[in-house]
């Protein structure tokens, strides 16, 4: 693993009217890292992730993404920087009314020159690759459905190949699985893993869920109230350290003891499928 | 790794090897939906070619423009109490007009909503058939049948309005009929109330905000409807209007047209701050219906004396508004008693018109030559239609929040869309009749100039009421704003403005055939000289020209359910 990284935010703030969504954040993430961002529900994750794909433009302070300060990118630039960015959002955000190999297609836009509507406006090349992405995430059987068919945890795995379309170096996900029910959820996470491995992708991905990040992360980043109140290794933590990981990025003692029993009810489960795989 | 369970594996779609097939097969439904569109465009540019439209005709329209002002300049205007009387007349017209149709459309909405129909789907039918009859017939000759019956004046003008918006109101309220929560009316079946009383009590509050809406709506058309009604007799400022132009003294006649215009505008202002304090300002829905008003919520009022209901603001305006309606449509009968006919031969003139209509008939040697004025009318209809499908799109796609290059922009071109609505337009294709004479062109121009302000409204709207989030994740990709447009804003709104440019299509028809009332070419003009000298052709004429528009509605409708 290169040490350099790729990811670079210094000291950024934001506010949105009389909200301060990010306070003072800086981090550095390596290329090739999964790294997770938990939080409470309004502690500034989506913001955070909008900002490494320009998507938002701080307040103050630096991000730099693949080497390049992103909010100093206009135009072309920028646009370019994005097709260099995969993101992958809670609510899938699929075109419902066109087909599923064309939302793939759509993640090639960014290398195309002009407007293109309908499958036949894409280069056969183009189509062959999106059809590889669709086997890979498990769908090429529904390429040519409507997306809106498709159930949740399906029309996710088709925005994962549409991110795949970019052929990106950096994966973004906004709380992917937060619509989904457990099932797809695993199945989903699974994915976003295992591709971002497969290929050497350096992953982003915010989640509300302990249990999940600890589970699924290399490196967990804690934000809470805006801030970074936690920088840990998802790795050999003692049943202490992920308390207190729980105190700090929950807000409130009453929400703190909701999810000791959540965590207890997590370890139980745990240590019952380990009994039962005995 | 945990309790995470491995992704299920993919069967691969092909043999490793075979060609792939990487372009849908496309379904029967898209390409009948796209041939009948496509036979559509091209009957459409046909059309343009076949009638020969074409600019040098304007041009020599803009010539004669100067010997036109000369004859027109300066104006002589009516004195203000004539203006007054003449304003309040029309406005008469048009109000007791949409009252008799509303009170017809209840009724008729009942029969046809799914939910309501007492008798399935036969009462069903029948109450959609009324619908579609009664729009399929041209106001401006049902006034001409009218009249002939109980002499000319105000009441065939009423009557015209009267039955011929029942197509368009009962439609939308059984729109609004169908698309009820259907709990509180349940809840009075459960509790034992009569058919009636659920109406009342369960079906029409919640409708009520939908009916408002689309009565001041088609009050707003019947307006402009004035200016034809005027040309067959009927009383008003579009009676004196046509007498000045027909006679050629345009200096009298082109004031009447500037009032009308004037009145058309501050008509458009008062149903849009009616609109907006009543209803709340949130254009957008899927049926037209919805897009004239969204469901309001009501809020709960605070209960202080359990006997009387209080006064919370919503129920104030509603109140405000019941009251000065009362005073309008009192106004109006007084208006309209002032010029009743003499009814005491009514059953009498009825009985010589029918004698004289019956049986509808066509002399042998004039179906070419009537076959060939409906061919013109379908044309003009088509033609418009073309045309302004190409202005509005432009007006639209600047006038889309989500599309526009900047807000200034947009609000450019949502306020011309709004002085463009205000414009009636066969009182255009009559400008343009006078200045290009005869010809196809005056009518095809003034048709799509007057369907921008329509369909370029119903095209932003669709384009804005998109789901976002496709574009926003279009943008994360690095997609330029062209491309985000095609790839995500337009396939999300294309079912519904296909159906907006049917809808123009089957308006524009309609339109059309009114041009030859006003001097145009069409069916029109041949329906205009039968009823002056032979009724049975006229009968005859008008019923087939209700079949000529129920084809049209008929294809529409067709295409409409391809693409949904
Ligand atoms: N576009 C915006 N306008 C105003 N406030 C915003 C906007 N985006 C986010 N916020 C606010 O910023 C804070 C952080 O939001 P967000 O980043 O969405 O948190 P999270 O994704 O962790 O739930 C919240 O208080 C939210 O209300
Ligand atoms: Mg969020």
């Amino acid at each position: 693993m290169s040490a350099s990284p790729v990811i670079r935010l210094d000291d950024v703030s934001k506010r949105f009217g009389a909200t301060q969504a990010l306070e003072e954040v800086s981090l550095e993430i390596e290329a090739g890292s999964v790294v997770v961002l938990l939080g409470l529900s309004g502690s500034g994750k989506s913001t955070l992730l909008r900002h490494l794909d320009g998507l938002e433009v701080p307040t103050s302070g630096s991000v730099e993404v693949l080497g390049q300060s992103v909010p100093e990118l206009r135009g072309r630039a920028l646009r370019a920087l994005r097709g260099r960015v995969g993101f992958i959002f809670q609510q899938f955000e699929l075109v419902g009314s066109i087909t599923v190999l064309e939302n793939v297609l759509t993640g090639a836009l960014a290398r195309l020159r002009g407007p293109r509507l309908g499958l036949p406006s894409y280069p056969k090349a183009l189509r062959e690759q999106a059809f590889a992405h669709l086997e890979e995430v498990g769908l090429a059987a529904q390429a040519f459905q409507r997306a809106d068919t498709l159930s949740g945890g399906q029309q996710q795995r088709v925005a994962i190949a549409r991110a795949l379309m970019q052929d990106p170096e950096i994966l973004l996900a906004d709380e992917p699985v937060a619509s989904l029910d457990p099932e797809s959820s695993d199945q989903v996470m699974n994915l976003i893993r295992e591709i971002g491995l497969r290929r050497g992708l350096t992953v982003v991905c915010s989640l509300h869920q302990v249990d999940l990040a600890l589970a699924w992360a290399d490196r967990i980043v804690g934000l809470r109230h805006g801030r970074v109140v936690l920088d840990t290794p998802a790795e050999g933590l003692s049943k202490e350290q992920v308390m207190e990981i729980y105190g700090r990025v929950a807000t409130s003692t009453a929400e703190i003891a909701a999810l000791q029993d959540e965590l207890l009810e997590t370890v139980a489960a745990i240590a019952a499928e380990e009994n039962a795989a005995r | 790794m945990t309790a995470i369970a491995p992704p299920r594996a993919s069967a691969p779609a092909t043999p490793p090897g075979a060609p792939r097939r990487t372009l849908a097969r496309p379904s029967g439904r898209v390409l009948t939906a796209a041939a009948l569109l496509l036979g559509l465009g091209v009957a459409a540019i046909w059309s343009i070619v076949d009638l020969e439209v074409g600019l040098n005709q304007l041009e020599r329209g803009l010539a004669n423009a100067g010997r036109f002002l000369q004859r027109t300049v300066p104006f002589e205007w009516p004195s203000l109490g004539d203006v007054l009387w003449l304003s309040a007349m029309t406005l008469a017209i048009v109000v007791l007009g949409t009252l008799l149709a509303t009170v017809i459309s209840i009724p008729v909405a009942y029969l046809s909503a799914a939910n309501t129909s007492p008798g399935g789907l036969v009462t069903r039918l029948l109450g959609r058939l009324i619908g579609i009859v009664s729009r399929a017939t041209p106001d401006a000759f049902l006034a001409l049948a009218f009249a002939m019956i109980i002499a000319q004046g105000a009441l065939p003008g009423i009557l015209a309005l009267g039955l011929h918006s029942v197509g368009m109101i009962s439609k939308l309220t059984a729109d609004a009929i169908e698309q009820i929560d259907e709990g509180p009316r349940l809840a009075l079946r459960a509790a034992g109330a009569t058919k009636a009383q659920e109406f009342w009590g369960g079906i029409w509050p919640q409708i009520l905000p939908s009916v408002i809406a689309t009565v001041l709506h088609r009050a707003d058309i019947n307006l402009r409807a004035t200016v034809v009604l005027g040309f067959v007799g009927v009383a008003g400022l579009g009676l004196e209007l046509s007498l000045g132009l027909k006679s050629l003294n345009y200096r009298e006649g082109i004031p009447y047209a500037i009032i009308m215009f004037a009145l058309c505008i501050v008509f458009e202002i008062i149903a849009t701050s009616v609109r907006s304090t009543l209803l709340g300002v949130r254009p957008s829905g899927r049926s037209l219906g919805g897009l004239l008003a969204r469901r309001t919520v009501p809020a709960a009022p605070v209960a202080v004396d359990p006997l009387k209901q209080p006064w919370t603001p919503e129920r104030r305006r509603l109140a405000g508004f019941s009251r000065s309606s009362i005073v309008v449509i009192i106004g109006a009968l007084a208006v309209i008693s002032t010029s009743l006919p003499n009814f005491s031969l009514f059953w009498q003139n009825i009985g010589i018109a029918l004698n004289r209509m019956l049986p509808p008939q066509i002399d042998e040697a004039k179906w070419g030559s009537v076959a060939e004025d409906f061919l013109i009318t379908i044309q003009v209809g088509l033609a418009a239609t073309l045309v302004g499908v190409i202005l509005s799109a432009v007006f639209g796609v600047f006038a889309a929040r989500n599309v526009a290059p900047n807000p200034t922009v947009r609000g450019i071109f949502r306020l011309l869309l709004v002085v463009n609505r205000g414009i009636p337009e066969l009182l255009l294709a009559f400008f343009l009749i006078i200045l290009t004479g005869l010809g196809a062109t005056a009518g095809v121009v003034a048709l799509a100039i007057g369907g921008i302000g329509l369909l370029g409204k119903l095209v932003a709207d669709s384009l804005e009421e998109v789901d976002p989030g496709p574009e926003r994740a279009l943008r994360a990709t690095g997609a330029t704003r062209a491309q985000i447009f095609f790839a995500a804003t337009l396939p999300q709104a294309a079912p519904a403005i296909v159906g907006h440019v049917l809808y123009l299509l089957d308006t524009n028809v309609r339109a059309s055939s009114l041009l030859g009332v006003i001097g145009g070419a069409g069916i029109g003009f041949t329906i205009l000289q039968a009823s002056r000298i032979n009724h049975q052709e006229m009968l005859a004429l008008l019923i087939i020209m209700v079949f000529v528009v129920l084809a049209i509605e008929a294809l529409s409708s067709l295409i409409r359910s391809l693409v949904k």
